[in-house]
């Protein structure tokens, strides 16, 4: 099946994309040649194996026990708490919370 | 002079012949000269591999214990964490951030009293099979400057084919470290499924995800995968099952053992040169003893689409976590919160990446799931039976690893679905969730590297390194490439 422009639109926002109209009429070419490669998989299904019946690996739980953060490191890092290294990656931070722009719509607004 | 395999630095060290320190600062000296043209590594970490190289000296001097890895220089693909460094997974969306722990791998590696000594160029989120969807640098094949190293590995293979370290490790998802492994000619294993732990690892396709080594000799890749592999509680799909010895049994030989090649490969379809080579590598392997046989496994022609869809649609779910709120490239001005989300995004992943998730997230709409990621969901399951049925018939199955040596730069970036073929021989193994390497076949008439693809059950990669080693010794294969001289 081809990808139109729309269609590639629409998914694009469904994965919080935004692509410019360029891109969309690349995408939707390039798309539409590789769901066409894939729509071969439809003479090969029989409908029968499921995945997980012929899973090899199986799950491994964790033991549950409480342990250091983080162990290899350099020490400085050692020693910050692992709250704060994460903070440190964080675009924006305030008293130990991430910072977001606001998640509910003002009457009016946009979203 | 060929550079020494990480496994005589290694003993080198340990009996005091050589330090640490020296050996650490040669590779720094190497990395100088070699990477100015080769552009493997994104950043050294000259201090770090010092101070570590210097406490292995010393513990050494004290009459303690080194490991079997002690002072080996290694580099580290772009996705895997080293506390307190930098990891960019080759993206823009993630220039900033900082590791806050080690890798479960990466933990084990230095554990070895390996040196990690830099982080190595890949595609963007493991995205691609030529290291040009990397939005930080651009990596040369050894070989031929004007060729791709391959990917998503390419800095790994690349730093280790030019002599720049003994050993890196790579990831592997459908293909990305054995096809680079192929290009550079050097030696690189997907093990087992399960086999190394992928606690940080930055996530692709978890279901296939899997960290390997590569180096310049079977040998040094066997002593690496048996230091990286083993339980990790912090990894649910990682395994309990013990880990063998694969250096004690690696010169066996393979007198006797079967061997098959799989009727669906069509050699017809190699470019260049590459079914001569093949055919070669396959009289090489009866030269050792193996007994050649053929298998069949009908849907290996399936893999590649079967791949793109899965592995796909767990990226579209996996990188949902890169929105600009926690870590990484946020957009500003963003007056929302699903506006700094988009713009976040659109502004920090790169086409490719863009692509499959668009295309990731097509295939579980709503709408679509059951014809794509259902039906691929079942062509795996079934191709992973049929792989089950083969290994009833050969200990070992052999294919090219790639349809051809390397390309050149820039000849696939506007083709994805070109791109894309170049992993039909490695992602049927990476939906079986086998161990595969590629060990060095020879040169094709360019004079570039090709590779030949060992497959073998789940959890026998010790098989499949001990027929790496005897086809080595056979093959003798030397890893010289004319550029980085």
């Amino acid at each position: 099946m081809s990808l139109g422009v729309e269609e590639v639109r629409r998914i694009a926002e469904l994965a919080r994309l935004r692509i410019s109209a360029r891109e969309e009429a690349t995408f939707a070419g390039q798309l539409s040649d590789i769901v066409d490669y894939i729509d071969q998989l439809r003479e090969f299904d029989d409908g029968a194996a499921s995945f997980e019946e012929t899973e090899t690996a199986s799950d491994v739980a964790d033991n549950d026990l409480p342990r250091p953060a983080a162990a290899a490191g350099p020490a400085d890092l050692d020693e910050t708490p692992l709250l704060d290294q994460f903070l440190d990656n964080a675009p924006a931070s305030l008293d130990r919370f991430l910072l977001v722009p606001q998640v509910k719509a003002t009457p009016g607004g946009d979203e | 002079m060929q550079p020494l395999t990480a496994e005589g630095l290694a003993a080198a060290i340990r009996s005091g012949e050589r330090n640490a320190v020296d050996t650490v600062e040669a590779a720094f000296a190497r990395i100088e000269k070699a990477d100015g043209s080769v552009g493997a590594f994104l950043e050294l970490w000259r201090d770090e591999a010092t101070e570590r190289a210097a406490g292995i000296d010393s513990r050494r001097d004290e009459g303690l214990p080194l490991g079997p890895l002690a002072g080996v220089p290694t580099a580290l693909k772009d996705n895997m964490s080293l506390a307190g460094h930098e990891l960019n997974c080759g993206s823009r969306i993630l220039a900033g951030y900082r590791a806050p722990y080690t890798a479960g791998a990466v933990e084990r590696l230095v554990a070895a009293d390996a040196v990690p000594v830099g982080r190595v160029n890949m595609d963007e989120f493991a995205m691609g099979s030529s290291c040009e969807n990397s939005a930080l640098a651009t990596t040369r094949n050894p070989w031929n400057l004007a060729m791709a190293p391959g990917g998503s590995s390419g800095g790994s293979a690349a730093a280790v084919a030019a002599a720049e370290v003994p050993l890196a490790l790579g990831s592997d998802t459908g293909g990305s470290i054995r096809q680079p492994a192929a290009f550079c000619g050097v030696v690189g294993v997907k093990p087992t499924y399960g086999r190394v732990s992928r606690y940080g690892l930055v996530a692709f396709a978890s279901s296939l995800d899997q960290i390997g080594p590569l180096a310049r000799n079977v040998r040094d890749a066997a002593l690496a995968l048996g230091a990286i592999a083993g339980p990790d509680p912090r990894d649910s799909t990682c395994s309990e099952e013990p880990v063998s010895d694969f250096l004690e049994p690696i010169e066996d030989g393979i007198e006797g053992l079967k061997v098959g090649t799989i009727r669906e490969v069509r050699t017809s379809s190699l470019e260049g040169d590459a079914a001569r080579g093949f055919e070669q590598a396959l009289e090489a392997l009866a030269r050792c003893g193996a007994e050649l046989v053929e298998v069949s496994v009908p849907l290996v022609e399936t893999a590649v689409a079967t791949y793109y869809v899965l592995a796909n649609s767990e990226a579209s779910a996996n990188l949902a976590r890169f929105d600009g709120s926690r870590y990484g490239h946020r957009a500003a001005g963003a007056r929302s919160l699903g506006e700094m989300y988009t713009d976040s995004r659109s502004e920090g992943f790169g086409p490719e990446v863009k692509r499959r998730i668009i295309l990731g997230t097509f295939a579980l709409s709503s709408g679509y799931y059951d014809a794509y990621y259902g039906r691929a969901a079942r062509i795996a399951g079934a191709l992973r039976q049929q792989f089950a049925d083969a290994f009833e018939q050969a200990e070992l199955l052999v294919t090219p690893t790639s349809p051809g040596g390397a390309f050149r730069l820039g000849e696939r970036v506007d083709d994805p679905l070109a791109m894309y073929l170049s992993d039909v021989f490695t992602t049927p193994t990476s939906l079986a969730g086998i161990p595969g390497i590629s060990v060095p076949c020879g040169l094709d008439s360019r004079g570039l590297p090709l590779g030949l693809q060992i497959l073998a059950r789940p959890f026998a990669d010790g098989t499949a390194l001990r027929a790496a080693r005897a086809f080595e010794r056979e093959t003798g294969f030397e890893c010289r490439p004319e550029p980085v001289q």
